[in-house]
């Protein structure tokens, strides 16, 4: 029973809600991307592949101009390349959306460790000072509130970002005519196209944004949380997103409050050694989590009707 | 068409390594004599080459199996790696666990026990999908990284692990090894190497077997008729009187059982016990591509496997004559797919319907059932 009371003290503990927002964010802003692209018609299983991309240039930017905020732009860029791959595959040439973005994650995990092999010849690639990675922000003032400063307010940069970006999301799609355009475009494309939208156009957009977020969540695990790129480092964090997107019901707060529950559960793995629990069980969890949901346990999870469906302009 | 989208990936990918400052030609002569000991430039045995192909091409068959059975269905396994995976710890704890029983007994239940694992695996996705119409896309990529976690756990401080600091199963039993179609003696000499080192083994067979039985089950079976029948139109599978939803269990149910066969044959034939390898395996999304560059054929899979046996086989080389990464075979694959999905999907989808998701909701579910299909209702809009 001191085990449980150790964890209940840990959860009063700003430490671990910091580290669980951290956390939460590397997989809100994949999440995002995938809600919008899905909330478009494209299903999006490639965010993985898309950060894993975002993250390795990140650091070859990061090593070249030693310059952290160039190589996120270019972390970004790399992201959305891989998604107009997808894009274009699946929206002009109306490929089978699932089987692209299994493609797109082979190809990033290949291309990377090729590339890593390329450049730098050895396997090792380097590591990026400590002065050049995204940088921790304490909000004046703000951070000095009783534990909510600490949570909130003295964090990475990019933690600040995620989180205007979620609610400019939000906004975005349910309170402004282009999203209101999106939303139509992923529930019929047919009325959407005769109302006067280009559903191609809408689509491509919400595709290269998905590769635009996915990259800078590359961005901040390569050279924000970690100093380095390492084959294979983003591990499954792309899939956990596209869980947090289900869990959440395609919509931005949802995927965010699927994103803390899973931030917490990592962030209580790592903030203590009392829970003899292996950690390789724990990481299950967002998993079997999402299986309950899909199983209709915890509510119905629908998807955009439209998802996954090409769009042949004049079809029925 | 198949052919084509090979050739065209092959060709970008030899852009991609001569932009990066390689030679195309080195990456592909290493492909090649690794791949089939043609063109080997650094006096590699031809022979031990063609039988690494084997050996790789092994499990591919039976995944490429697992995924082609449920596209004719019109499901999509991308499970194939977690159901592998569930066989392959089978097959380890009972070939640990009964070390003792004579191989004719031990060898059937090690490899029973992977498929009955891997029925499992893919049957928790198939009762999600035909009860609640949870997409199994969406469930069977859960389970992966379920089954990758539990390897991990099983292996690293778990009940498998052989010796504390150590990330490997102990060994099975060696009653429970299939037997290499050579024998494994270093003093008779094949091909001008000891014959031990050729590890192509009898999970061929079965694998090829596994082969026949699909073709068999699908084109010479009621069951066969009704999986096709599924995967055509549902509709029109009900209105025979076929039971949808119990069709989608059984074919996932099988296709399990074949994944779970592969991860057994490769503890019981290749590496006898459980190691970190097996978190990086990519063998089932591999299926992926076997299935679907195979158009879903016995034939078709056979020829696509020996494709990536070959490929997996000569990255190896290919990293250690001219120095390019192995990872270009992924990178290949991944073109692969990505020209027969942009380019011939149209047409494979003409002759494998699966590929497509169903277009219409099956009857017998309540109207008000969670459904991950197009007739779905439409999210709720927040408040």
């Amino acid at each position: 029973m001191t085990a449980l009371g150790d964890i209940l003290h840990l959860l009063f503990t700003a430490n671990l809600w910091q580290a669980a927002l951290a956390a939460a964010v590397l997989l809100l802003l994949p999440a995002l991307g995938g809600v919008i692209s899905e909330r478009s018609g494209v299903v999006n299983i490639a965010m993985e592949g898309m950060m894993l991309t975002g993250a390795f240039f990140a650091v070859v930017a990061n090593l070249a101009w030693h310059n952290v905020w160039l190589a996120t732009g270019v972390a970004m860029l790399s992201g959305a390349l891989m998604a107009s791959i997808h894009a274009i595959v699946s929206i002009r040439f109306r490929a089978d959306q699932i089987v692209s973005g299994i493609a797109i994650n082979i190809f990033a995990a290949g291309l990377t460790v090729f590339l890593v092999n390329r450049i730098y010849g050895v396997q090792d690639i380097g590591h990026v000072g400590q002065s050049e990675l995204l940088p921790n922000i304490n909000v004046p003032g703000l951070d000095q509130i009783p534990f909510f400063g600490k949570v909130l307010f003295q964090q990475n940069v990019i933690v600040y970002v995620a989180l205007i970006l979620l609610v400019l999301m939000h906004l975005l799609l349910f309170r402004t005519r282009l999203g209101l355009r999106i939303r139509s475009v992923g529930e019929h494309p047919q009325a959407a196209d005769t109302a006067g939208i280009n559903v191609y156009a809408i689509r491509y957009g919400a595709v290269i944004t998905s590769g635009l977020l996915s990259g800078l969540a590359g961005a901040f695990l390569a050279i924000g949380v970690s100093n380095t790129f390492v084959p294979n480092m983003t591990d499954g964090r792309g899939y956990i997103a596209l869980a947090a997107m289900i869990f959440g019901k395609w919509t931005p707060f949802g995927a965010f409050v699927a994103c803390l529950i899973f931030g917490l559960g990592q962030a209580i793995y790592d903030n203590n050694s009392i829970i003899h629990v292996s950690p390789y069980l724990l990481s299950m969890l967002p998993y079997l989590l999402t299986l309950v949901v899909l199983a209709g346990l915890v509510g119905r999870s629908t998807p955009p009707a439209a998802d996954g469906l090409p769009y042949v302009a004049g079809s029925e | 068409m198949p052919i084509g989208s090979v050739i065209l990936a092959f060709i970008i990918g030899a852009l991609i390594v001569a932009v990066t400052g390689a030679n195309p030609f080195d990456a592909y002569s290493g492909l090649l004599c690794g791949g089939f000991g043609i063109a080997c430039s650094q006096g590699e045995n031809p022979a031990l080459q063609l039988s690494n192909t084997v050996v790789f091409m092994i499990p591919l068959l039976t995944t490429g199996v697992a995924v082609a059975l449920p596209f004719r269905a019109g499901l999509f396994n991308i499970g194939a790696e977690g159901q592998l995976l569930a066989g392959s710890v089978a097959c380890t704890a009972i070939g640990i666990k009964f070390a003792g029983l004579p191989a004719p007994v031990l060898i059937p239940m090690v490899l029973i026990g992977g498929m009955l694992a891997g029925a499992l695996w893919a049957g928790v996705a198939g009762v999600l999908k035909a009860t609640v119409g949870a997409h199994e896309v969406v469930t069977t990529i859960m389970l992966n990284y379920v089954a990758q976690w539990l390897v991990r756990y099983l292996i690293i401080g778990g009940p498998l692990q052989l010796a504390p600091g150590t990330s490997r199963s102990s060994p099975i039993g060696v009653n429970a090894q299939l037997p290499t179609l050579l024998p494994a003696d270093n003093s008779l000499i094949i091909f001008g190497l000891p014959a031990s080192v050729f590890r192509v083994h009898w999970g061929l067979a079965i694998a090829l077997a596994a082969v026949g039985a699909f073709a068999f089950l699908l084109w010479r079976t009621s069951l066969g008729y009704e999986i096709r029948a599924v995967g055509q139109s549902q509709k029109a599978a009900r209105y025979a009187g076929v039971s949808v939803r119990r069709t989608i269990i059984v074919t996932m149910l099988i296709a399990g059982a074949f994944s779970g066969l592969a991860g057994a044959i490769q503890i019981s034939g290749v590496d006898h016990s459980l190691t970190d390898k097996y978190f990086s395996d990519t063998t089932g999304f591999d299926a992926i591509a076997v299935a679907l560059l195979g158009l879903g054929s016995a034939v078709g899979i056979i020829l696509a496997a020996v494709l990536f046996g070959a490929l997996h086989s000569g990255g190896a080389i290919m990293q250690s004559d001219s120095g390019i990464s192995s990872n270009l075979v992924l990178v290949l694959q991944a073109l692969i797919l990505f020209s027969i999905a942009a380019n011939f999907v149209g047409q494979i989808a003409r002759l494998i319907p699966g590929i497509r998701r169903p277009q219409a909701l099956p009857p017998e579910l309540p109207p008000a059932a969670p459904l991950m299909t197009e007739a779905a209702a439409p999210p709720p809009e927040p408040a």
